[in-house]
């Protein structure tokens, strides 16, 4: 496989999976900010904290302002990191190496991209249409997923894809745990209610598997043990890892090229880490330091796959 | 309105060759259409044209105009009526194009090589030596099997008596094929019985004979040859054929910056490692191929690429220097090349060609101005041409101008009616201007041509330009037993 398709395969499913991600999340943040309770104060916080770079000042102004925010996540090409931006940049990844995605893939994301550039799509978010277009970014997201898993062959490139997808999603989990639990400064102790973290779990489509698993009490410690180390939940850092742990191990066994043994060892690392790794472990280190070294560790990952495998420039 | 007064109410002219209706009413070709059409209405016939341009939305059969982080979308307009021609009248243009080819690839040797053609004072040395497309670094290059053209698109034209005439031949990139192919995809769907009803010559086997083509060429005698199709890249106006085709021959589409050269061999870069390429079916001019040779500030190309194919250890397909052989001036003396090469009358006829350089020619035209069509000799896409009859007196003026300042770059030929088909157009069937490009591929064992092409229709009333850049769209293209 060309270097260059490997690694436009790797961003085109990392900013696939950034894209579902907000998604998910924005959907959460919209229904959320029409309750009048406690947690929702947060309201879009999240998603402009995260996925923005807009001072703090800016985000207090617009925060409560639904179709602003909105237009600012989904359509603003200001924004670095906007969904159009990002569907955009998918889609050149995409259009790039079209001949090694199936044709079926690369119409899902095509479909996408004329679904974001739609005329009328600013007056539709702004109004009472806003959830159900939403909903319908979901969807075809969702649907990107299952045409890729269902038509794409297992092969290199799958690897590369789902390399990037799950690197993705393990940074976005450990943003989120991030920005929550920053929230009670890491104190683990400080005990809050389901309510609460219930924004959290829904964004990453984790609530109902919270309801049905986890206990009613010390609710702190069960979301933490959930979006950290449940090996059934697919957005769980240790789920995320594990599965790019295989993907790797796949990489780098039938392409072994000079530096893939050290990417192994330093990889190797990061995910015993945390698939050795408990709560009580977590919380004696302390949580707020765990989360950063995950996420500076998988992003140094990342820079040397790059440098190993793709680079052809 | 139902699809027979549609029908009905078309308008022919006397002096322009209509392809669906003569004189006698509704050619036969067209009958089967004719029927089919008949039981529809107008809602239905807008219908299908909506679902034409959705067909090629959603499969991104577009081009894409960038401005900052984000970028529009365009089709190039599909028209649902198909053109269609004859089993009879294919059979006479194939024979045509094929007798032309040979010709073309035989100058070709011949001018990179011993210049026979110029020492018998056939075609004049200084029209060679002006060419801007003469490539000197590629003298004396051995290609494999003498062939220089591998994939041709010849563009033929239909006179007012129906006539079919060459109009211009395209033997560096030709592009368009993905056009005839998606097409014909997008009729089945939007005809579904009237394909198979009609008895129309099947095309759909174009990328795997392009494919054995293309491995014919491999230098190494090995099982696998590695092909790879070398496009400029995502911001391309063609690119979506570019892939259109390496998916549909299975072969790698490569940019420049995934080959490097290293001994005189040219590789890929894998994420395995180096992989030697055999053959290389470059979407990429002349001119920024190879940075060392031509333009060093091609960041296109591969540098050392043109050392790997002089040492013959890379077949880069369609031959560099091809230019010289589709220049605008050099295409008058065809005729004369069929006859010193083949030693035959040429088929279809080219159409009359007036050089600037030669002071009586020019004289002539410029008295009938009104007549012509005047073409820049080194130019394609439609660009560079002034139509007399539709000019402005100062856009006359300017090219007299331009023609005086540098005459050798110039041609002026007389002004054909093209023929014209049905257009659904404002919700009436109206006349517009056609050309036809079929492909040719030459290989080792032979030309084969597949029947049909690629049918641009100038959309604008009247206009007679068909090229995709000045608002042309394109048709299905039938050839009916």
């Amino acid at each position: 496989m060309l270097s260059r398709i490997a690694d436009s395969l790797y961003w085109l499913h990392r900013y696939m999976e950034r894209a579902d991600g907000m998604l998910r999340l924005m959907h959460t943040s919209y229904i959320l900010s029409f309750d009048k309770v406690q947690a929702s104060s947060m309201s879009w916080e999240p998603s402009l904290r995260i996925f923005t770079t807009l001072p703090k000042e800016e985000i207090d102004r617009i925060k409560k302002d639904n179709a602003a925010v909105l237009h600012y996540l989904f359509l603003e090409t200001k924004n670095q990191n906007s969904l159009k931006v990002i569907i955009t940049k998918a889609r050149e990844n995409a259009r790039g190496v079209q001949d090694q995605i199936t044709k079926e893939v690369w119409e899902q994301v095509n479909l996408l991209y004329h679904q974001i550039n739609k005329p009328g799509l600013k007056e539709k978010l702004a109004g009472p249409e806003a959830i159900r277009t939403i909903d319908s970014f979901i969807k075809s997201s969702d649907q990107f997923c299952g045409i890729t898993d269902s038509t794409m062959p297992r092969g290199q490139g799958w690897n590369y894809m789902n390399l990037g997808k799950y690197t993705e999603r393990c940074l976005m989990t450990t943003e989120f745990t991030h920005f929550y639990f920053k929230k009670l400064d890491f104190d683990l102790k400080d005990e809050q209610d389901i309510i609460f973290w219930r924004s959290l779990l829904l964004s990453l489509s984790g609530y109902e598997l919270h309801l049905k698993n986890y206990s009613n009490l010390k609710h702190n410690y069960n979301v933490l043990q959930q979006l950290a180390f449940d090996k059934n939940f697919p957005r769980a850092i240790y789920y995320s890892l594990d599965r790019a742990n295989r993907y790797l191990t796949e990489i780098a066994g039938s392409n072994p090229v000079e530096g893939s043994i050290k990417l192994l060892r330093t990889y190797g690392r990061l995910y015993s880490s945390v698939k050795f790794a408990d709560i009580e472990l977590v919380e004696r280190e302390g949580l707020e330091k765990y989360l950063i070294y995950v996420r500076k560790e998988l992003n140094e990952f990342s820079q040397d796959l790059g440098r190993i495998y793709f680079s052809y420039s | 309105m139902t699809g027979e007064s549609l029908f009905n109410q078309y308008p022919i002219s006397s002096h322009i060759w209509d392809e669906m209706k003569g004189t006698e009413g509704i050619r036969h070709q067209y009958h089967s259409i004719y029927e089919a059409c008949q039981k529809l209405n107008l809602d239905e016939f807008l219908q299908k044209h909506q679902l034409a341009a959705e067909l090629f939305m959603s499969q991104g059969i577009t081009f894409t105009v960038y401005s900052e982080n984000e970028g529009i979308e365009r089709i190039f307009p599909f028209d649902i009526i198909p053109r269609i021609i004859t089993g009879a009248e294919w059979d006479h243009i194939e024979k045509g194009i094929k007798q032309r080819l040979s010709a073309l690839n035989l100058f070709l040797k011949d001018i990179y090589n011993e210049q026979q053609i110029v020492k018998d004072g056939i075609i004049p040395a200084d029209l060679i030596a002006s060419c801007p497309h003469f490539t000197r670094e590629v003298f004396g290059i051995q290609v494999p099997f003498d062939i220089y053209v591998h994939i041709a698109g010849i563009d033929l034209i239909r006179g007012e008596d129906g006539t079919f005439y060459i109009l211009e031949d395209n033997l560096r990139t030709p592009s368009g094929v993905s056009y005839m192919l998606e097409n014909r995809e997008v009729t089945k769907r939007i005809f579904p019985n009237l394909l198979g009803d009609s008895n129309v010559r099947m095309i759909n086997n174009y990328p795997l004979l392009l494919h054995d083509n293309l491995v014919s060429f491999a230098p190494r005698q090995i099982a696998n040859p590695t092909v790879v199709l070398l496009t400029p890249g995502i911001y391309n106006s063609a690119y979506f054929e570019h892939t259109f085709l390496a998916r549909q021959m299975g072969v790698q589409l490569v940019e420049g910056r995934d080959l490097l050269v290293n001994d005189h061999k040219v590789y890929m870069k894998t994420t395995a490692g180096l992989r030697q390429v055999d053959v290389i079916y470059r979407r990429i001019d002349d001119e920024f191929l190879d940075p060392l040779v031509f333009r060093p500030d091609s960041a296109l190309g591969v540098p050392g690429l043109i050392s790997a194919y002089r040492k013959g250890n890379v077949a880069i397909i369609n031959a560099l220097g091809n230019g010289v052989a589709d220049d605008k001036a050099v295409y008058a003396y065809v005729p004369a090349m069929i006859k010193y090469y083949l030693n035959e009358e040429i088929i279809l006829p080219n159409i009359p060609t007036y050089h600037m350089n030669n002071v009586e020619e020019r004289n002539f035209v410029f008295e009938n101005m009104h007549k012509m069509v005047v073409k820049e000799t080194n130019q394609s896409g439609g660009y560079g041409m002034v139509m007399g009859n539709s000019a402005s007196e100062e856009a006359l003026k300017k090219a007299k101008e331009n023609i005086l300042a540098n005459p050798r770059n110039f041609i002026a030929q007389p002004i054909i009616q093209l023929s014209t088909v049905p257009c659904l157009i404002d919700g009436k069937l109206q006349p517009r201007h056609v050309d036809l490009r079929p492909y040719a591929l030459c290989g080792p064992n032979g030309i084969s041509i597949v029947p049909g092409g690629l049918t641009r229709v100038a959309l604008r009333e009247g206009s007679l330009v068909v090229n995709s850049s000045q608002g042309g769209g394109s048709k299905d293209t039938w050839i009916v037993d």
